[in-house]
């Protein structure tokens, strides 16, 4: 009976207060009443959990980029933090929503993120590609493109394909990462392989086999893996033009398919173009437009081609003239600094998470040094 | 026995030379018979000279004070020359103002000197040297009275230079040297002869004022430098008229600049579409916007262009729309 009569005059008060106050329009300064997005689906994102931070799920984590895809320092502050943060952004909720809006029986579209060094291109690929997972794409995800131009682990002349270079170790690796990806999707019977594939005498790929065949096999036998991922590619492009799949095409550092300066060498010593490469093969089929019933969601990266200085870091200026042309027509999707909503919002993240002692003033400052971007902030809090 | 004459010998030069350090000069002993004379090391007596008074110039005062007020100022400064304080009448000050103090004034200002001056070029002087001059001229035609008619009928502009000197050679080198000034669009030409035209005269060619100016200075005349320019010009449009061979096979890498309509990119709007390029929707907007992307250097203003007209293209939902 106390507790009632005294909620009642609270109430009143509170209601006098509101309609006897003398401050007319007082706007609070924009502040987010939560930093944190409890929806951890990204199909349910929606432009209001703006500079919110969502939680991956471990599994989903384990599952998705257990073979690369987040940047190494992100994965490090992850550890510390002890779980996997990434904050909703515009560019990954352009993408999202017009992924959600696609006229699917139509050529794929074609998405480039691009944007200065840090500022989160990557992790919007993550986010992009978190959503392809939640919504049933067949997901064909290339962590770095530079892991295969610049730093590859092994190379050899092509043994199906004349004048190619085959990097069977990274290859094989990726297929890895590819069964892993769609582990759940792969079980399906209706993903079978729709021509015949004669390795050598005495092994060979039947018409009909499931895809995890091919899989398999580029796994078990390195040498075969770079022409494995091409088949694959072309078999995933016609299974999803018969609609038994529908297929999220990501690719981090697509760039670096048409720079000229590789790190591949030929026996002797010559520098491999790398469209002589037969993983860039696939991958140029793959981001073609002639097929349907998918989506195409690429990063272009000075980092990934590792020139001596970044002239330019807009997409016709790294995909260059053939790159471009291969694209074309493709939406450019720019992935800029953090607003000064989201930078306070990755504040209040990182006081909540004891990564920063606070002093009064914080913000501004470091909103200036760090010049509002990610991953230079990143860097800054490290010490503080 | 050797060493004592080796030491007599040595004691014996050093007493030559004692003495002949002492002794007296001859003429010196004549003059000093009778007078002992103190030492005079420096010599100041004896030829004395007398110290001549410095004449002193007169200092006229400057020929600006006498000048009279009404002078004909054209006979005073006829010709181009360097200033002089004491001829220009004016308290004409110039140079380096150093703290607190005044402008350096006019007498030894080398500030003044350097510079050219025009007191030669005076109003009534160009007046009176036009007067002198107009007997030798012709009236000007009636009919061109203005600058857009002489243009049209004159398209050719030649320029030379005369040069007049007070030395025993009446040539001047650079007298030989012509200017042929031609208005681009004066020149009968298509499409194809403008662009071969602009590439054969390269750097001559200034966009803004559309003028094409060709110099020859390779013959020793001025006749001659201006009949090879005659035949440069003549030479330059026929050239551009001709189309060779080898031209029809100018492909995209050479264009001078993206024609979408030429472009990879349109061949596969219509692969991808599977109709004419013209019949697409939105088309006009995306090859405008592609057209000024490739042409107009990429930058953010461009590619945001380019993505909101992939956008129509594709019927993809606009950014704005997210919120919805």
């Amino acid at each position: 009976m106390l507790k009632s009569v005294s909620s009642i005059h609270t109430g009143i008060c509170s209601k006098l207060i509101r309609t006897l106050s003398t401050a007319l329009n007082v706007h609070p300064p924009e502040k987010l009443d939560n930093f944190r997005c409890y929806e951890s689906n990204p199909v349910n994102h929606t432009i209001h959990n703006v500079a919110q931070f969502y939680s991956l799920p471990p599994e989903d984590k384990a599952l998705l980029f257990r073979h690369g895809g987040l940047p190494k320092t992100f994965e490090t502050q992850c550890k510390t933090f002890n779980e996997t943060c990434i904050m909703i952004r515009k560019p990954a909720l352009d993408v999202i929503n017009s992924l959600k809006n696609i006229d699917y029986s139509k050529p794929p579209c074609k998405f480039v993120l691009y944007g200065v060094k840090g500022s989160g291109r990557s992790l919007s690929l993550a986010h992009i590609l978190h959503f392809g997972y939640k919504s049933g794409y067949l997901l064909v995800h290339v962590p770095w493109v530079g892991d295969w131009m610049r730093r590859c682990k092994e190379s050899s002349t092509s043994v199906m394909e004349k004048d190619y270079i085959d990097l069977n170790i990274d290859a094989a690796m990726w297929l890895t990462h590819f069964k892993k990806q769609n582990e759940h999707l792969l079980v399906n019977k209706e993903l079978k392989l729709c021509q015949e594939y004669v390795w050598n005498k005495r092994e060979s790929t039947n018409k009909g086999a499931p895809l995890t065949e091919l899989i398999d096999f580029g796994i078990n036998r390195i040498k075969y893996a770079s022409y494995c991922v091409v088949v694959l590619a072309e078999e995933i492009k016609q299974l999803s033009k018969a609609g038994v799949c529908k297929t999220l095409v990501a690719i981090d550092g697509y760039n670096a398919f048409f720079y000229p300066q590789t790190r591949i060498f030929k026996e002797k010593k010559e520098v491999v173009h790398p469209s002589k490469v037969t993983l860039t093969k696939a991958f140029l089929n793959l981001s073609y437009f002639n097929w349907n019933n998918a989506a195409i969601v690429l990063t272009v990266d000075e980092i990934a081609i590792g020139q001596d200085d970044y002239p330019s870091n807009l997409p016709r200026y790294l995909l260059d003239k053939e790159g471009f042309e291969h694209l074309d027509p493709f939406v450019p999707i720019p992935v800029e600094n953090y607003s000064s909503k989201e930078f306070l919002s990755c504040m209040e993240y990182y006081k909540e998470r004891k990564w920063i002692q606070y002093y009064p003033g914080m913000e501004e400052e470091l909103a200036f040094i760090s010049n509002s971007n990610p991953y230079k902030l990143l860097e800054l809090s490290a010490s503080l | 026995m050797f060493q004592v004459t080796r030491n007599i010998n040595k004691c014996l030069s050093t007493t030559t030379l004692k003495y002949s350090s002492t002794m007296p000069r001859a003429s010196e002993i004549d003059t000093e018979k009778d007078d002992f004379k103190p030492l005079n090391l420096r010599q100041v007596k004896g030829h004395q000279f007398v110290k001549r008074p410095m004449r002193k110039m007169e200092v006229l005062t400057p020929r600006t004070e006498q000048m009279p007020v009404d002078q004909d100022w054209g006979s005073v400064w006829p010709g181009p020359r360097s200033f002089q304080p004491n001829t220009v009448p004016l308290p004409v000050r110039q140079g380096y103002v150093k703290k607190g103090a005044a402008v350096p004034h006019k007498y030894g200002n080398a500030e003044l000197m350097k510079i050219p001056n025009f007191l030669h070029l005076t109003p009534p002087v160009i007046k009176r040297q036009c007067e002198a001059l107009k007997k030798f001229c012709t009236p000007w035609p009636k009919a061109l009275d203005t600058d857009e008619k002489c243009q049209e009928h004159f398209p050719i502009e030649v320029a030379t230079s005369s040069y007049c000197h007070s030395s025993p050679s009446i040539r001047d080198p650079l007298s030989r040297i012509v200017t042929v000034n031609i208005k681009l669009s004066s020149l009968k030409l298509d499409k194809h002869a403008k662009d071969k035209f602009l590439r054969l005269v390269g750097e001559r060619y200034d966009e803004n004022t559309d003028i094409v100016t060709i110099t020859t200075d390779r013959c020793p005349t001025r006749k001659q430098n201006y009949d090879y320019a005659m035949y440069l010009v003549t030479a330059l449009y026929h050239e551009s008229w001709i189309v060779e061979e080898w031209e029809k096979l100018k492909s995209e890498a050479d264009m001078e600049y993206y024609d979408w309509n030429k472009s990879k990119s349109k061949t596969s709007i219509e692969e991808m579409f599977g109709k004419k390029s013209n019949e697409v929707p939105h088309i006009e907007q995306y090859s405008n916007a592609l057209n000024n992307l490739m042409n107009d250097g990429e930058n953010e203003y461009n590619i945001a262009k380019y993505g909101d007209a992939v956008r129509k293209l594709l019927q993809l939902p606009q950014l704005s729309e997210i919120s919805k």
